[in-house]
Formats: structure tokens, C-alpha cells, sequence
């Protein structure tokens, strides 16, 4: 008998999003998981200010008070 | 004495130094007040008794020949399971690590050892200091000493219920997104999540590069203090507890009202306590005025850009091979770094360049800034809903993206009897001042002096109190 398809619930492109970060076995066993990260994901994203492209984003981690 | 394992760090080493403690009789009365509390609030995945009993009896040895070894001679130290001690297994508190033993002390171990800690054992903490409390983790999730039903905070959750219930003076905490601050501020306790660098992470299994920081944890700020002097790779003279009683006279302090009043609105109670706080800070001698930062829910949502993002860089690949190694909760939060681009990563690394220096801005006008820690107080642990919505609600994720050094304090006690908590935040590298006035608050109400009435109530019934 084939295995049921559990990615169904899920959008397509979120089921293609999930396959080109590597999620195929979670996809499989877990595609509640996938469907509240990708929510999550958003959710935080929407949150993120607008900022010029052209900013220094590096290095990472700067601390400005001389030690 | 009062019952030993009530006794600060700075009461034990003023025992030894009076010969009225020995190393042996302190971790002797911990070991068993770990084994009797343990079972109920799940706070130490691995008590290490016979090596802390080796490590007593050195140290009495050396107490007895005169032979100083330290700040934290024969001061017993518990620590978050994910930081390595060689011999005893760094599990994260999670499956997929359940048998991976250290071969070699982390550097903040061994500093802590050169200092003369006695180490207690490795604390339960949220899976990979990022999950929650589940049924799925390989062992009990830890519990609020004040009242087991209730979540003690995380993700060092063992760190602080092991503190709470007194099952040891000091412990170590990690803190990448307020992971030191929330139990602390739960638990009703003091915990310093340092600037970043001050503290080695090497040796400490990773979550998020450039926003993890190691840090103590403990009962009272002069602990706190004197935890940080054993830990950090740079100690200024006279130790980080130099000001600890130079008092608040002429000390500027930023309220950061809008976090907690505008952004994200506070429990009453929780408000309250803060507008109290600053009357008390005002009385004692501080300048306190409101202050303007970012809106917190834009540098919080930057910070949580870069965590998911590095989080999904250090876990990616075992939780595409064995996603059922790891609980639903801790799976649910790294999958959302699977869908973080790599422009998207760059951008909160921007928007982060301007934040640091918002926060620098801020300080050319104030010594301090006071914040909410929490927006709310203990949840209970077995409702994931309410745990969910109270876990994003907080103010403490900001510094950890910029880096500057906060600490959490006991702000009070809610109507239902459990402990309200603030922030100070200093400026990079200037812990002193963050101390300083976490020390004189902390003198001018008392706060810390709470003991949880659960446990009250279980020793009574066990033990009649020593004099």
C-alpha cells in the first residue's frame, strides 16, 4: 500500500520551499512543523524595518566603546 | 548559621575565612539538598557528587594550609548543560546529544575551576537552549521552585529553579535572546548577561554565533559579581563588584517606558513595579528620566532574524537526517530558519549596525537604562498556548543583538505572590555600573531576600530549620 500523502495540507510553494532546503523527510513525517515555521519565518520577517541596501551591514558584531 | 544552602557565595567565603564552614559539611548539605529537591523540580540533569566531594576536600585542604586559590574557593558552581565539563556528558538537554561526553572543560570552565569553584553538576535547560518544556525531552523538564506547576523561565530553566529552590549559590547561564534574564527574572533572582566577548564561548554548544553570551546567575548581585570575576577573560581592578556599594548618588538612568508601555504592553503588575522601581532609584540619590529607543518590536524581530538564521546554519543538517531526534517545539522554532534568505540575514545584520549605535546614542545622555525584563510573570508549564504568547513578550532580546551588558533583578512580588523582575542595561564593557545599580536597589528594598514559600513549607515538613 503507497505511503499517505502528508504534504497535501500544505501549499505547493510551500512544499517546493521546504524540498530545496532539504525537508523532504519532514515534509513526510512532519508537515505541521513545516507549515508553523514558515509561518513563524513571516511573521518575523513582516516585522523587519525597511533599510537602504546600501548600509554596512559588516562586521557582524561591532562593539563601539573602546575596551 | 543560617540552613546552608541558603547561604550566598559572599557568606560562604566570609564562613571559611572565620572557620565556622568547611568546603566538605557545604557540598555535603548540597548534594543531599539536591537529591531531595531534584525530584521535584527537575533542575540538575547530572549531579557529579563524588567529584565535587574530591574537589571540597582540595579545597579544604587548602583553606586549612592558608592557600588562597581564588575568588570562588571552595564555592560549589552548577552549570547549563550545554556547556562542557570533560567527563560528564553535554547533552543540551536533548536526544540528539544524549551521549556526547566532553573530552575537555570549556575555557569558562577551567577558569572557574583556576578560581576554585567547586563544580555541582550540569543543569536541565531548554532543548539546545532554544525549545521549551515537552514530554518528548530525554529527561524531566525543570520546574518553578515557588510552585512546581508553573514554568521557571528559560532556556537556563535549571539554572535558575536550581538556584530558587537553593540547591546551589551561583550557576551558569547562557543568554541568546534573554536566556539568562527570563528564569532569573521568573525565579526571583539576579543574572548578568555580560557585553558580548567578555565570557569565552568556546566550549559552549552554539545557537546563534554572534548573538550567544555566557553568564552567572545567582541569588543576590554581590554574587552575580563575584561569579563574573572567576568568568570573564578581562577583570578591572578591584573586580567587577568595585561599586558595588558607592550607592546611585549622581547616577544617570534612561526609562525605557515605551517598551513596555507603547510597544508591548506590560501586566499591570509588572508596570507598576517598574514605576515604583523608579521612585525608589530617585530616592536613593539617581537622576531618572525617559529615554526614546527603537521600537521593540522592530530590534527584537532583527534579533530573531540572525537567530533563526545562525540557528538554522548549526542545525540544519541533523534536523534534515533525524527530525525526530528533536521535540516538536525546538524542531518548529529552527525549521523557520530554513526559510530565512540569505538576503533577509543581511538586511538584520544592516539594521543591526544601526541599532548598536541607537543603544551608544542613547548612553551619551544616561549612565544606565532601566527596562522591563518580562512583560509578564510565571506562566503555567503545562499550557504550550499561554507559553507561546507570554515567550515573545519580553524586552530583553535587544541586547543581545547590540551587545551591551544586562541584568536582571527582582522587581517585587505580584498579588499572587510571585516574583515581578526589571532590567539595567550599561554601557559596552562598563558591567561595574550595571552592578552598582542592581546592588543599591536591591539594598534599598530587599526584594532578593524572598524565599519560595513552597519550599518553606517541604523543608519544614522534612527538617526542623538549623540555628
Amino acid at each position: 500500500m503507497a505511503e499517505p500523502d502528508n504534504t497535501n495540507r500544505l501549499s505547493p510553494e510551500l512544499v517546493a520551499a521546504a524540498r530545496a532546503a532539504g525537508l523532504d523527510k519532514v515534509l513526510e513525517r512532519f508537515p505541521d512543523d513545516i507549515a508553523d515555521a514558515a509561518r513563524s519565518a513571516a511573521a518575523d520577517l513582516a516585522d523587519l524595518p525597511p533599510i537602504d541596501g546600501a548600509s554596512e551591514p559588516w562586521p557582524p558584531m561591532r562593539i563601539r566603546t573602546p575596551r | 548559621m543560617s540552613e546552608l544552602h541558603w547561604l550566598t557565595a559572599a557568606e560562604i567565603r566570609a564562613a571559611y575565612a572565620a572557620r565556622r564552614l568547611s568546603p566538605i559539611e557545604l557540598t555535603e548539605a548540597l548534594i543531599r539538598r539536591v537529591e531531595a529537591e531534584n525530584l521535584r523540580i527537575n533542575a540538575f540533569i547530572t549531579l557529579d557528587a563524588e567529584r565535587a566531594l574530591d574537589a571540597a576536600r582540595e579545597a579544604e585542604k587548602d583553606l586549612a594550609a592558608g592557600r588562597a586559590r581564588g575568588a570562588l574557593h571552595g564555592v560549589p558552581v552548577a552549570v547549563k548543560d550545554n556547556i562542557d565539563i570533560a567527563g560528564l556528558r553535554t547533552t543540551c538537554h536533548s536526544k540528539v546529544l544524549v551521549d556526547n561526553v566532553a573530552r575537555a572543560d570549556a575555557p569558562v570552565i577551567a577558569q572557574l575551576r583556576a578560581a576554585g569553584a567547586i563544580l555541582l553538576g550540569k543543569l536541565s535547560l531548554h532543548e539546545f537552549a532554544f525549545g521549551g518544556p515537552s514530554k518528548e525531552l530525554p529527561f524531566p523538564f525543570a520546574r518553578h521552585p515557588w510552585n512546581p506547576d508553573l514554568h521557571p523561565g528559560g532556556s537556563s530553566s535549571g539554572s535558575g529553579a536550581a538556584l530558587a529552590a537553593g540547591m546551589v549559590p551561583l550557576a551558569l547561564g547562557t543568554d541568546t535572546g534573554g536566556s539568562i534574564r527570563n528564569p532569573s527574572g521568573i525565579c526571583g533572582l539576579a543574572g548578568l548577561k555580560p557585553t558580548y566577548d567578555l565570557v569565552s564561548r568556546r566550549g559552549v554548544f552554539p545557537l546563534s554565533f554572534t548573538l550567544d553570551h555566557v553568564g552567572p546567575m545567582a541569588r543576590t548581585v554581590g554574587d552575580v559579581a563575584m561569579l563574573i570575576d572567576g568568568m570573564a577573560e578581562r577583570v578591572p581592578a578591584g573586580g567587577y563588584g568595585v561599586d558595588l556599594a558607592r550607592g546611585l548618588r549622581g547616577l544617570r538612568v534612561g526609562f525605557v517606558r515605551h517598551f513596555h508601555e507603547r510597544d508591548m504592553i506590560a501586566d499591570s503588575e509588572v508596570a507598576a513595579a517598574l514605576d515604583e522601581m523608579t521612585r525608589v532609584l530617585a530616592r536613593e540619590g539617581a537622576d531618572v528620566r525617559d529615554i526614546h529607543l527603537p521600537r521593540l518590536q522592530q530590534i527584537a524581530a532583527t534579533q530573531r532574524i540572525i537567530l533563526l538564521a545562525e540557528a538554522w546554519a548549526v542545525h540544519g543538517k541533523w534536523v534534515r537526517e533525524r527530525p525526530e531526534d528533536y521535540t516538536t517545539p525546538t524542531r518548529r522554532k529552527i525549521m523557520a530558519g530554513a526559510f530565512i534568505s540569505s538576503g533577509d540575514y543581511v538586511r538584520a545584520q544592516q539594521l543591526r549596525a544601526h541599532m548598536i549605535d541607537a543603544i551608544d546614542d542613547a548612553f551619551r545622555d544616561v549612565d544606565v537604562l532601566l527596562t522591563a525584563n518580562g512583560m509578564d510573570y510565571a506562566c503555567r508549564i503545562d499550557n504550550p498556548a499561554e507559553l507561546a504568547r507570554v515567550y515573545p513578550r519580553q524586552a530583553r532580546s535587544p541586547f543581545n543583538l547590540t551587545g551591551h551588558p544586562a541584568l536582571a533583578i527582582m522587581s517585587g512580588l505580584s498579588k499572587s505572590g510571585l516574583p515581578l523582575s526589571a532590567q539595567l542595561v550599561g554601557r559596552a564593557h562598563d558591567e561595574v555600573t550595571v552592578l552598582r545599580a542592581g546592588a543599591a536597589y536591591e539594598r534599598a528594598t530587599g526584594w532578593h531576600k524572598h524565599r519560595p514559600p513552597a519550599v518553606r513549607e517541604a523543608m519544614a515538613r522534612r527538617e526542623p530549620a538549623r540555628a
